[in-house]
C-alpha cells in the first residue's frame, strides 16, 4: 500500500540487518571466519546463551524478567550430575532430571509471582541467590565431574551437525510453534500487550503467566545441560551473570521488555548475533581486551534503533485530526 | 415484539447507598435504545449488572423471558452480550484476525489453523465493509477501524445486544457516519443495542427510544420522537441551571487581553486558530470529541508543537516548553487527572506544591522551605474545601474523584497564573463538587485570572462562560458570546458543521 | 442496622496496634536491625566485639555510598547496573594517575603504560595534595560522564535504563580491565591509602599501664571513610528531601507526564539522576581501590550489584520509581552488612550467605507487599 521509509525499514527489521552487517564486515576483515567449518562452530557456540534466550523471550513477551537462569543454569546439571555419579544413571535420564529440577526453580518463580505477587525483578534476584546456594551447597563447592558418556553425548553429531545445534534447533522450532501457532502462545502476546485487557478478555492470565516462568527456567537448565555435556565438568563458577547475556541476546533480537515483542526468531537472532560478533573479532586478532567494548557499542545500537521505533509508534499513535495538506 | 432483555426493578447498593434504584425496562430485538444521563447518574453501574461485572442487589434481569443472572463477565458474553466501550480492548501487537477470534481459535490438530481462522474474519469483515488483510496488525489501524474490529468480535460472538458506550469520542466525523449506518443495518438484522452517550444529537440520530437516568433512578423514557434535546437536557439535570451556576460578575469586555493567538497551525492537529482570552474573562471551547480542543490546549502549553501561528501572554511571546509557559503565567488542567495530572501515590501536599515548587525554594540551592508549603497546603485545602484528613501523608488515590480534581486546581492555583486552561474540569466529578469546582474558577476570574474552558458539556459552557468558540476539525468554526446569547441549536451546528445543521 | 453493620472504626485501627504500627514505620527496616544484632548477641557474642563493630562500619561506608547513588535512579523508575563497572574504572584511572611506581613486568603491555603510567609512578605522582585532588577529580570525571551517557539515552532516546546500564557495564568494565590489561595497579600513595582506612579518632580498650600502645588495640572509630560517608549521605538526603530538585526527581518517577506538564524539566532530571549515580559509584570506588590498596579493574563485578540492588530495595525504596528515602538506603545497607557479616562469623559458608540473602531479599519483598496492603487498608 504505502512505501516503507528507509528509516522505517531499519527500524523495523534491526536484528536482521545488524547480524547481516556483521556477517559482512567480518567477512572482509578475515574472511577465514565465513569457512563453513567456523560459521558451524559460531552457531554451536551460540547455542548454549541461545537455548537459555528463547526461555527468556517467553517472559519477556509478558513484561516480565527474568535473572534466575545464571542459577538455574548451574544447579540443574549439578543434581544431574550428582545422580549420574551417585546413582549411575544414564545421560537420558540424568537431563530428564536436570529438565525437571528447571521446571521446579520455573515453579517457584511463578509461585512468587503470580501467587504472592512479588515484582519478577525482585522475586527472580532472591531466586538467583537461593538456587545458586543450593547448588554449592549440594557440591560442597567442588567441582563435579561426569561421567565419560556425558562427553560423549556432547561431543556427538547427527549428519555432521553437532549436538549442541540441534538442540538448539529444536527448542527454537518448538517455541516458534508454540509462540506463533498455538491458543497459548498468541495469549502471551495479548497478555505482554494489555495485560488488563487479557483479563477482561476472560484469557487464562494467571496459569499463562506462571508457565513463561517454568519454560524459561528448563530452558535454561537445557542450556546449562548443552554446555556442560561438552566440557564434562561444573564448577561453582558456572552460569554466574549469565543472566545478562540470555537478556541481552533476546532483547538484541528484537525482543521488547515492555513486553508483546519478540518471537523464537529474536532468541536465535541475539543468541547468533553475539556469537558471530565475538567469533569476528577473534578471526579478525582484535585485543581480547577491547572485544566486550565492541559488543557493548553493537548492543547499544540495537537497543537504541529499538527505542527510535518505540518514539516513532508513539507518534503514529496520536491521533490525526485532519487531513494533512 | 417480545422483549430480548427486560429489567424488573434493578436496584444496586455500594455500601449501603443506591446507585441503581427501582430500574424498569425493556429492549427489543432490532431496536435501538439511547441511555443518557449525567456522570455518576447510574449508567455505568447498570451496565456493570447486565454485563455480569456486578450483581443486582434488588430486582430482576430476565433474558427472552428467562432469568438472566451472570456470575461473570464470561457469562454474559456466552448470553450474547457484548460492550463496545471508548476504550477499546484490542491487542495491538495481534492480527485483526487474532482479536476477533481470541478466546477461541480455531484448531487442527492443536494448532491454531489459520486458514480457517482467515475465512471466519474475512466472513465477518465483508459484513461490516471492512475491506483490510485479516492479518493486518491491529497496531496499525486507525481508531475507526479499531471499533469496527471491535464490533467484529461481537458479531462473531454472535452477539444479540450490543452495548455502545460513548462509541465515538475518537472518531472523525466520516468514521462516525460509517458506525451510524453500520448501527442501523444491525437493528435491520435484529440485533438488539443500547447506545450511550453525552452527545445527544447522536442519540437523537441512532436511537429508536431513549431512557434518562439522574441519581440512579429512571426519570424519562419514550420514543425519540418525544425526546428533542432540551427535554433530553431538563430530564437528565431536573433542575434550573442556575441553581449550578453560581452568579458571576461579567467580564469587562475592554480588559487587556491574557492570551492572544493567532493562526496557529500544526499539521493533521489543528489549522490556522486565533483566539483570545482577557483578563477576567471565561472563555468556553466547544466541540465534538476529536475536534481538537485538547490537542490546541496541549499546542498552547508547549507540550506539543506547532508549525505556524503566534501564542502570547500578557503580550509576551511564549517559547519553550510547559516549564517556561508555567514560568510566564499558564496552568493547564488536564482531561485526564491520573495519567498526568496528579502523583496518585504521593501525599495531598506533594501534589499541591509540585508546579510551584520554585516559589518556595530559597537560596542559590533551591533549598524547600517545608513549612511554607505546609502552609501554603492547609491554606489551599481550606479554600477549596478539600476532604483529606493528613495532607502531609495521606496519598492521593484515596481520595474521591472530586477531592482530586480540587487538588490539581489547586495546585494551579498555588503557581497564581494568569492564563488557566481547564480541560474537562467536570469530568468525573459529583454534582455537588461540580459547584464547588464552577465557583473555585468564577472567583479565580474575579481575581483577573483569564480562563479557557474545554467542554463537551454545553450547559456547562453556557452556565460559565463570557464567551464560547467551536471547534471542528481542528478549526475553529465559530464564537458566540454570552451578550449576544447562547443558542443551543446554534452552538452544536457549529460543532457539526453544516451536514448536521441540515 | 447501620449500627450492628458498621464496626467502629476507632477500635478497629487500635485492635491492629503495635505490629501494625511497626510494621508501617518509617524506620521498620532499622528496627530490624537493632533487633536482629541484639537477639544474635547471646549466640554470636563476637559480634558485639570492638574489633568486629570496627569490620561491620568499615564495610558498610564504600557500600552506602554506592546504594545511595542507586536510590537516586530507582526514585526515577530506573535502575543503574553500571555502578560496579563504573568503580573498576574510576579506581583503575585514580590509581594509574598517582600511582607512585609501577612494575614494566606487569604492567608494560598496558595501553596505559608510557602514557599515564611510567616506571616513575603516575602523571600527577609526585605533585602534593594539588596532584592527588587532581587524579581523584579526572577518574571521578571520567565516571560523570558515563552516568551522564545514561541518563541522556534514557531521558532522550526513551531507551530502557535497564539496556542502558547492562551496556554500559559491558563497555565501561571492559575498559577498565583493557586499560592495564586485567592487571592491578598497585603503589598508591600514602595520602591515596590513608582515605581507605585512615582514622582521626581511635579508641583504645588494651590496659592503661602501657607506654607503647599495641596496634591490634586500637579501634578506628572516625576513620577518612565515616567521614566520607556520611558527608555524602548527608548531602543526598538533603539533596533529595529538601531541594527542589530532590522533588522534581519524586515527582518523575511517581508519575512523568504530571511531572513534566507540572513543569518539571524532566529530561534534564532524569539525566542527573543517573548522574548521580555513577558520582556516588566512583566515590565508593576510591574508597574500595583506597581500602585495597589498589586500583582494581575488576572491582565491583559479580554479585556486588545485587547486594547494592537488594540493600537500596530492603531499605524500602521502590523499583517503580517516586518512593525513595536515603535514610531507607542507610537502614537497608546497615541491615544487609549486618546480615553478611553475622553470617560469616557463624562460619558458614559462602552458599549459606547466598541462601539467606535470596530469603532476605524475598522476605523483604513480602513484607514490601503486606506493608502497602496495610496502609491501604489504614486510610480512611
Amino acid at each position: 500500500m504505502t512505501w516503507m521509509t528507509p528509516l522505517d525499514f531499519a527500524v523495523r527489521y534491526t536484528a536482521v540487518l545488524i547480524l547481516a552487517l556483521i556477517v559482512v564486515i567480518f567477512g572482509i576483515v578475515a574472511p577465514a571466519f565465513l569457512a563453513p567449518g567456523s560459521l558451524m562452530s559460531t552457531l554451536k557456540a551460540a547455542s548454549f546463551i541461545g537455548i537459555a534466550a528463547v526461555g527468556m523471550v517467553f517472559v519477556l513477551l509478558t513484561a516480565g524478567i527474568d535473572l534466575s537462569v545464571g542459577s538455574a543454569m548451574y544447579l540443574a546439571p549439578v543434581i544431574a550430575g550428582i545422580a549420574m555419579q551417585r546413582l549411575g544413571i544414564d545421560v537420558a535420564p540424568a537431563l530428564l532430571l536436570c529438565l525437571l529440577v528447571g521446571a521446579a526453580i520455573g515453579l517457584v518463580n511463578a509461585i512468587l509471582i503470580v501467587r504472592l505477587r512479588i515484582v519478577p525483578f525482585i522475586a527472580t534476584l532472591a531466586m538467583l541467590f537461593l538456587v545458586r546456594g543450593l547448588g554449592i551447597w549440594s557440591t560442597g563447592s567442588r567441582q563435579i565431574d561426569f561421567p565419560a558418556s556425558m562427553r560423549a553425548f556432547g561431543q556427538s553429531a547427527l549428519f555432521g551437525i553437532p549436538m549442541p545445534v540441534i538442540a538448539f534447533a529444536i527448542v527454537a522450532a518448538a517455541a516458534h510453534i508454540v509462540l506463533a501457532h498455538t491458543a497459548f502462545g498468541r495469549h502471551i502476546y495479548a497478555f505482554g500487550n494489555d495485560a488488563e485487557a487479557a483479563r477482561k478478555a476472560g484469557l487464562p492470565v494467571r496459569r499463562m503467566q506462571a508457565a513463561v516462568y517454568v519454560i524459561c527456567s528448563t530452558c535454561a537448565a537445557l542450556a546449562g545441560f548443552v554446555l556442560i555435556s561438552q566440557i564434562g565438568r561444573i564448577d561453582a563458577g558456572f552460569g554466574e551473570g549469565r543472566e545478562f547475556d540470555v537478556i541481552t541476546a533476546a532483547v538484541l533480537g528484537g525482543a521488547s521488555l515492555f513486553g508483546g515483542i519478540g518471537s523464537a526468531v529474536s532468541a536465535v537472532l541475539g543468541a547468533v548475533t553475539v556469537q558471530a560478533v565475538k567469533a569476528g573479532l577473534v578471526y579478525a586478532g582484535v585485543n581480547l581486551y577491547l572485544q566486550p567494548i565492541v559488543q557493548g557499542a553493537i548492543i547499544f545500537l540495537a537497543v537504541f534503533l529499538d527505542g527510535l521505533r518505540a518514539i516513532r509508534m508513539e507518534k503514529q499513535a496520536r491521533r490525526s485530526i485532519r487531513p494533512l495538506a | 415484539m417480545s422483549a430480548l432483555l427486560t429489567l424488573e426493578g434493578l436496584g444496586k447498593d455500594w455500601f449501603g447507598v443506591p446507585a441503581v434504584e427501582g430500574l424498569t425496562l425493556s429492549i427489543a430485538p432490532g431496536e435501538v435504545l439511547g441511555l443518557i444521563g449525567e456522570n455518576g447518574a447510574g449508567k455505568s453501574t447498570l451496565m456493570n449488572m447486565i454485563g455480569g461485572v456486578v450483581p443486582p442487589t434488588r430486582g430482576r434481569m430476565l433474558w427472552e423471558g428467562q432469568p438472566y443472572a451472570p456470575a461473570s463477565a464470561a457469562d454474559a458474553t456466552a448470553e450474547g452480550v457484548a460492550f463496545i466501550h471508548q476504550e477499546l480492548n484490542l491487542f495491538g501487537n495481534l492480527s485483526i484476525a487474532e482479536n476477533i477470534l481470541i478466546d477461541g481459535f480455531p484448531r487442527r490438530m492443536g494448532l491454531i489453523d489459520r486458514r480457517a481462522m482467515a475465512r471466519a474474519t474475512e466472513a465477518l469483515m465483508a459484513r461490516l465493509d471492512l475491506d483490510l488483510s485479516p492479518d493486518r496488525p491491529v497496531g496499525t489501524l486507525v481508531a475507526g477501524e479499531k471499533q469496527l474490529v471491535e464490533i467484529a468480535k461481537a458479531l462473531h460472538r454472535r452477539a444479540r445486544l450490543i452495548i455502545f458506550d460513548e462509541p465515538t469520542t475518537s472518531l472523525t466525523t466520516r468514521e462516525i457516519e460509517r458506525l451510524f449506518s453500520l448501527i442501523d443495518r444491525l437493528r435491520a438484522e435484529g440485533t438488539a443495542m443500547i447506545y450511550i452517550s453525552h452527545i445527544l444529537g447522536d442519540v437523537v440520530r441512532v436511537a429508536d427510544r431513549v431512557a434518562v437516568l439522574r441519581d440512579g433512578s429512571l426519570v424519562g423514557e419514550g420514543p425519540v420522537d418525544d425526546f428533542p434535546v432540551p427535554r433530553m437536557i431538563h430530564s437528565m439535570i431536573g433542575r434550573e441551571l442556575a441553581d449550578v451556576f453560581p452568579p458571576r460578575r461579567i467580564a469587562p469586555p475592554d480588559a487587556p487581553p491574557v492570551l492572544e493567538v493567532e493562526g496557529l497551525s500544526a499539521p493533521g492537529v489543528i489549522e490556522d486558530v486565533s483566539l483570545t482570552v482577557r483578563e477576567g474573562e471565561v472563555v468556553g471551547l466547544f466541540g465534538l470529541m476529536g475536534a481538537g480542543r485538547s490537542e490546541l490546549a496541549r499546542i498552547l502549553f508547549g507540550l506539543d508543537p506547532a508549525e505556524r501561528g503566534r501564542v502570547r501572554l500578557g503580550g509576551q511571546a511564549l517559547h519553550g516548553g510547559p516549564r517556561e509557559r508555567i514560568a510566564a503565567g499558564m496552568g493547564f488542567v488536564t482531561e485526564n487527572r491520573r495519567e498526568e495530572g496528579l502523583m496518585m501515590d504521593a501525599s495531598v501536599r506533594d501534589n499541591l506544591a509540585l508546579a510551584a515548587l520554585g516559589q518556595f525554594a530559597a537560596g542559590p540551592l533551591g533549598l524547600v522551605d517545608r513549612e511554607k508549603v505546609g502552609a501554603a497546603a492547609q491554606a489551599m485545602q481550606q479554600d477549596l474545601r478539600i476532604k483529606a484528613a493528613d495532607l502531609a501523608r495521606q496519598p492521593v488515590r484515596s481520595l474521591s474523584g472530586g477531592n482530586q480534581q480540587k487538588v490539581v486546581l489547586g495546585k494551579w492555583l498555588l503557581s497564581r497564573p494568569h492564563l488557566l486552561i481547564l480541560d474537562e474540569p467536570t469530568r468525573g466529578v459529583d454534582v455537588g463538587a461540580r459547584a464547588e469546582i464552577y465557583a473555585i474558577v468564577n472567583r479565580l476570574a474575579e481575581e483577573g485570572c483569564g480562563v479557557l474552558m474545554i467542554s463537551s458539556e454545553l450547559d456547562e459552557l453556557k452556565g460559565m462562560c463570557d464567551r464560547i468558540a467551536v471547534m471542528r476539525g481542528g478549526e475553529i468554526t465559530g464564537e458566540r458570546s454570552r451578550a449576544g446569547g447562547y443558542r443551543d441549536a446554534d452552538l452544536v451546528a457549529l460543532a457539526f458543521g453544516e451536514q448536521a445543521a441540515a | 442496622m447501620t449500627a450492628i453493620d458498621a464496626p467502629a472504626p476507632v477500635p478497629a485501627r487500635q485492635r491492629r496496634g503495635f505490629l501494625a504500627r511497626l510494621l508501617g514505620s518509617e524506620y521498620f527496616v532499622l528496627w530490624l536491625t537493632v533487633g536482629y544484632f541484639l537477639v544474635l548477641l547471646p549466640f554470636l557474642p563476637t559480634l558485639g566485639t570492638p574489633a568486629n563493630l570496627v569490620n561491620l562500619l568499615s564495610n558498610m561506608w564504600p557500600l552506602l555510598v554506592v546504594a545511595i547513588g542507586q536510590t537516586f535512579v530507582m526514585a526515577v523508575a530506573g535502575i543503574d547496573l553500571s555502578q560496579g563497572a563504573v568503580m573498576a574504572l574510576t579506581s583503575t584511572l585514580a590509581a594509574a594517575l598517582l600511582a607512585t611506581g609501577a612494575d614494566p613486568a606487569v604492567l608494560a603491555k598496558a595501553p596505559i603504560w608510557g602514557v599515564l603510567l611510567s616506571e616513575r609512578g603516575g602523571l600527577l605522582d609526585g605533585r602534593g595534595g594539588v596532584g592527588l585532588a587532581l587524579g581523584l577529580g579526572l577518574a571521578v570525571l571520567a565516571a560523570v560522564a558515563v552516568g551522564l551517557m545514561n541518563g541522556i539515552a534514557v531521558a532522550r532516546f526513551r531507551m530502557p535504563p535497564f539496556m542502558v546500564t547492562l551496556v554500559a557495564m559491558m563497555i565501561a568494565g571492559a575498559f577498565a580491565i583493557w586499560l592495564t590489561q586485567s592487571e592491578n595497579i598497585r603503589n598508591l600513595p600514602e595520602q591515596f591509602i590513608a582515605l581507605g582506612k585512615g582514622d582521626i579518632v581511635s579508641v583504645y580498650f588494651g590496659a592503661r599501664t602501657e607506654s607503647q600502645l599495641p596496634r591490634r588495640e586500637v579501634y578506628p572509630l572516625v576513620t577518612y571513610p565515616a567521614i566520607v560517608a556520611i558527608i555524602v549521605a548527608v548531602l543526598a538526603h538533603w539533596l533529595l528531601e529538601r531541594t527542589v530538585f530532590g522533588r522534581q526527581v519524586i515527582a518523575v518517577g511517581a508519575n512523568r507526564r504530571a511531572a513534566e506538564i507540572s513543569g518539571v524539566p524532566v529530561v534534564r532530571v532524569l539525566i542527573l539522576a543517573f548522574a548521580l549515580s555513577a558520582l556516588f559509584a566512583a566515590i565508593g570506588g576510591l574508597l574500595y581501590a583506597a581500602r585495597l590498596e589498589a586500583g582494581r579493574p575488576t572491582l565491583g563485578s559479580g554479585t556486588f550489584l545485587l547486594d547494592v540492588i537488594g540493600a537500596t530495595v530492603i531499605g524500602g525504596t521502590s523499583l517503580f520509581g517516586g518512593k525513595a528515602r536515603v535514610i531507607w538506603t542507610v537502614f537497608g545497607v546497615a541491615f544487609f552488612v549486618l546480615l553478611s557479616n553475622s553470617l560469616n562469623l557463624m562460619n558458614l559458608s559462602s552458599f549459606h550467605v547466598d541462601m539467606v540473602k535470596g530469603a532476605v531479599i524475598l522476605g523483604a519483598a513480602l513484607l514490601d507487599v503486606a506493608r502497602t496492603r496495610l496502609t491501604r487498608q489504614a486510610l480512611p
